[in-house]
């Protein structure tokens, strides 16, 4: 007791408590998030903090009573009105200037799970994560959701989202039934038979035809999957995707592309999700794991050259570790996020999505090697990631993306905030995307409008039909948001 | 106690640390991203301070106390300060050290300064400079809290250097 008392007292052992303590607290410094939204100063942004407007207020939805009541008024007297979830959207479609902003995320509960007809009836202002958490202990799942699992059911059907499943076609297709608030303040219950064709322009309308307020969901079961993984020649990759399609085991897949300096555009990792035969009830749903080394890893990646040669390696390492585990539907549908979290002053991160079809994949890589510079260590515009997702033909939505079965490439890219460095990415994405146009492609529109009006009108052939349905249904033009503004007025 | 350095340097130390605390808060305030986070950069500093006092009180020869480093070890971690712009990514992993350097310097200087004669006047003095400078700087519109870090840093350093000139003084009468 006496030697214990002795030891607390030399400054070695105060000194070891502090070294102890610093790398504890080291280890749990919290990854800062982007500050960005409604609640940020007078002026509202999305996560890009692009486009700063000043708006004129955010109502908070907390019932369909009231949402009706400011739709109407907005009708008399000329108001605007924008819709908003989680804002993950980044080309200013929540938001209008002077207008009202329609703050859904309140408007979150679950109102009915139907295990026989596998169906689940939900506010569109819940996250996937709550129909999740929902859904696990009835051993099942969602047929279409993104691989994370953070936004709002209403913001991916406006935008009409798509994620790693190849069997169930896109996310519109899962909504059986919707409940919508019109632009005329009206409240319909609509389903895919609607003579008005409502969905046809809501999902991936992205707010401009009025409030989705509940949805009924298609579900499957939460089936165990057995995660197969391999690396890959990007010339392999074409006919490597075509058999996948025709193995009926594979439910789930995509790939990520090298954008290391040693190996730009010529590997890839391949990861699928094949069936065991297996459900799973029991297996809880998983937490966010290994988010700052995963950072550390990014971060190190973000700096480009030999670093991101080096975080291409680890990723490589850790996408062979994954192979021959088990993993169920529920957790492959709600990957990490917030290691992919940047918040380095004087610059952004963006996301970018091209589509090619399936066929196109191979000439259009080579041809990107001319666009994008292998090592963009020195450069401002950096590419940090690249993930293939397939998109199956839609001949649903208006504005689709998928007019034939499709390859998205989605993009991460940073860049400053300097005026020539905008300039300097708007000139390579537009470059970018007249490339996609030349192999059959299109981009996505969920992002930050990097590209012209005529790229815009050559991607979407039918955005006149969109356009003069808007104003069909709309014709006051109630709902209003900076996407349209620019691209469709 | 016939040198002023010693008579005056120690109060201009602790009077100072006291008036800029306010604006090391707002400061780090700023860097800190949940409260958590600021509870934790205190309790380093305080863990730190501890540390520093303990490794003045075991000291065998408390006269050569190098109190000209610690003025300016202090003085540097305040300048620094001033000259970290905000880069979010890695600031907490720069402040996390920077509060047990200030911590370990501020404790054993407080160590020394307790041993010394005029602690207990320094003690009363220093309330009520505190308190009538703190009414004057309620007057001042604050700029950049580290605008006022940095120049305390400064005057740290003068005080280190003011230190170092007069031990070498004491020592050269040694040498003849």
């Amino acid at each position: 007791m006496q030697s214990l008392s002795k030891l607390v007292k030399t400054p070695w052992f105060l000194g070891c408590l502090v070294l102890i303590f610093v790398a504890v607290v080291m280890w749990n410094i919290p990854i800062e998030k982007r500050k960005y939204g409604l609640s940020q100063g007078s002026l509202v942004t999305d996560y890009t903090g692009l486009l700063p407007e000043h708006i004129e207020r955010v109502v908070t939805a907390e019932n369909r009573n009231d949402l009706q009541r400011i739709v109407k008024q907005a009708n008399e007297n000329g108001k605007k009105i924008s819709v908003a979830g989680l804002q993950h959207s980044q080309g200013g479609h929540t938001y209008y200037k002077n207008g009202v902003v329609l703050d859904m995320r309140t408007f979150n509960r679950i109102l009915d799970i139907d295990e026989q007809e596998k169906t689940i009836h939900v506010e569109a202002g819940a996250t996937w994560e709550d129909v999740q958490e929902a859904i696990q202990p009835h051993g099942l799942a969602l047929k279409v959701t993104q691989s994370q699992s953070i936004f709002t059911i209403g913001g991916s059907l406006s935008v009409n989202a798509h994620g790693r499943d190849i069997r169930f076609g896109s996310m519109a297709e899962t909504v059986k039934e919707m409940t919508l608030l019109t632009p005329e303040g009206k409240i319909k219950n609509v389903n895919r038979d609607d003579p008005d064709e409502w969905m046809k322009y809501v999902f991936g309308g992205y707010g401009l035809f009025g409030v989705i307020l509940e949805v009924t969901l298609e579900l499957t079961d939460n089936d165990l999957y057995t995660i197969h993984t391999e690396k890959l020649k990007t010339n392999e990759y074409e006919s490597y995707f075509n058999r996948v399609l025709k193995q009926p085991d594979t439910a789930m897949h995509y790939a990520r592309v090298s954008v290391a300096p040693s190996s730009f555009l010529d590997e890839m990792v391949v990861i699928n999700y094949d069936h065991t035969g297996n459900k799973n009830h029991k297996s809880v749903l998983k937490k966010e794991e290994g988010v700052r080394i995963s950072k550390m890893a990014l971060d190190a990646g973000r700096k480009g050259g030999t670093l991101e040669n080096l975080f291409w390696a680890t990723q490589k390492r850790y996408i062979a570790s994954l192979d021959g585990k088990e993993i169920t539907r529920n957790n492959a549908m709600r990957s990490e996020s917030t290691f992919m979290e940047y918040t380095k002053p004087g610059r952004v991160e963006v996301l970018q999505e091209f589509f090619v079809p399936v066929e196109s994949y191979d000439e259009y890589l080579t041809d990107l090697k001319d666009i994008i510079p292998a090592d963009d260590k020195s450069h401002d515009f950096k590419v940090h990631n690249i993930t293939v997702r397939y998109a199956a033909k839609d001949n649903f939505t208006t504005l689709n993306y998928a007019k034939e079965d499709m390859l998205g490439l989605v993009v991460l890219i940073q860049h400053g905030l300097k005026e020539e460095d905008i300039t300097n990415a708007e000139s390579l994405i537009q470059s970018w995307t007249n490339l996609t146009l030349e192999h059959g492609g299109t981009y996505y529109l969920p992002y930050y409008r990097y590209q012209t009006k005529e790229q815009f009108k050559s991607s979407y052939p039918n955005w006149q039909d969109f356009q003069e349905e808007k104003l069909r249904k709309d014709p006051n033009q109630v709902f209003q948001n900076m996407f349209y503004e620019y691209y469709v007025k | 106690m016939k040198f002023n350095s010693t008579r005056y340097l120690p109060l201009v130390v602790t009077v100072g640390q006291v008036v800029i605390f306010p604006y090391y808060i707002i400061w780090l305030k700023q860097v800190s991203l949940t409260f958590t986070l600021f509870a934790w950069f205190f309790a380093s500093f305080s863990f730190a301070a501890a540390w520093g006092y303990r490794i003045y009180q075991t000291k065998k020869n408390k006269e050569r106390s190098f109190l000209f480093l610690i003025y300016a070890g202090m003085g540097v971690v305040y300048i620094v300060i001033g000259f970290i712009k905000n880069s979010y990514e890695y600031l907490p992993y720069i402040v996390l050290p920077l509060q047990v350097t200030l911590g370990l310097l501020q404790g054993y200087f407080r160590a020394w300064h307790s041993e010394q004669d005029t602690y207990h006047l320094h003690a009363v003095h220093h309330y009520l400079i505190v308190g009538f400078m703190m009414i004057g700087f309620s007057f001042v519109k604050i700029i950049s809290p580290v605008v006022f870090i940095t120049i305390f840093g400064v005057l740290l350093c003068i005080c280190g250097a003011w230190e170092f000139f007069r031990i070498g003084q004491l020592r050269d009468p040694e040498k003849v």
